[in-house]
């Protein structure tokens, strides 16, 4: 793990009850993952399973911890990511309360300040959503 | 097919690229000539570059960068790109 959920906050603008992530497990210019406990009183909780869009806002928030991080790394400051489209939305299953998910998000293309990105969340081995996200960020 | 892969000839790689810009963009083939604006004519924003980066990418097997796009205003500008690019 690389930033632990007690630090998250540093590496996103999200803020508490928005926060859809829990911690950055990893982040490389090639692959991120994070995982995320849901818990019972988050605000995209619908009867007893996060719905469609908290999944999405993970893989969103997944990304804007990562290349929150990676800047950091680089010794600049986190720049803030906006979700520019999303497309090839694919959901299969939603999580339930108390379980933990795991987000791996792939950058696939770059065109300056904006970013293409594959990202998938799984429970226990299983995809529960697919999507592909272009990110834009702030320059 | 890529035309990276292949023997293509200039002319087919530009029917092959007016096709698959056609088909993505839903616009009329014949208005994809040499002088008209790629931007209006596929009504491109932003957002849509990274989908013509990913198209080119895909079907002709070139990369395409930001700051490629910079030259270029018209689909002859864009053939010549793919043309340098390709090797032609």
């Amino acid at each position: 793990m690389i930033v632990p959920q007690e630090s998250i906050n540093q590496y996103i603008p999200h803020r508490d009850p928005f926060i859809m992530i829990g911690s950055l497990v990893s982040a490389t210019a090639e692959r991120f993952e994070s995982e995320f406990l849901i818990k019972e009183n988050n605000v995209l909780v619908e009867g007893g399973r996060l719905t469609e869009s908290g999944l999405l806002e993970n893989i969103a928030q997944t990304c804007a911890a990562s290349f929150g991080f990676l800047d950091r790394e680089e010794a600049g400051e986190p720049k803030i990511g906006f979700i520019g489209a999303m497309t090839k939305v694919e959901v299969y299953e939603l999580p339930p309360v108390n379980s933990t998910i795991r987000t791996i998000v792939v950058p696939l293309h770059q065109l300056g300040n904006i970013y293409l990105v594959k990202g998938e969340s799984f429970r226990e081995g299983r995809i529960l959503l697919g999507c592909e996200m272009k990110i834009v960020v702030t320059q | 097919m890529y035309a990276n892969d292949v023997k293509m000839s200039w002319e087919e790689v530009i029917e092959e690229t007016r096709d698959f810009l056609s088909e993505e963009f839903e616009v009329d083939r014949n208005l994809i000539l040499p002088e008209n604006s790629l931007k209006e004519t596929l009504d491109l924003d932003s957002l849509d570059y990274v989908d013509l980066v990913v198209l080119i990418e895909e079907n002709l097997n070139i990369k395409i960068t930001g700051e490629d796009f910079k030259e270029i205003v018209t689909f002859g500008d864009f053939y010549q790109l793919v043309r340098k690019k390709l090797n032609l």
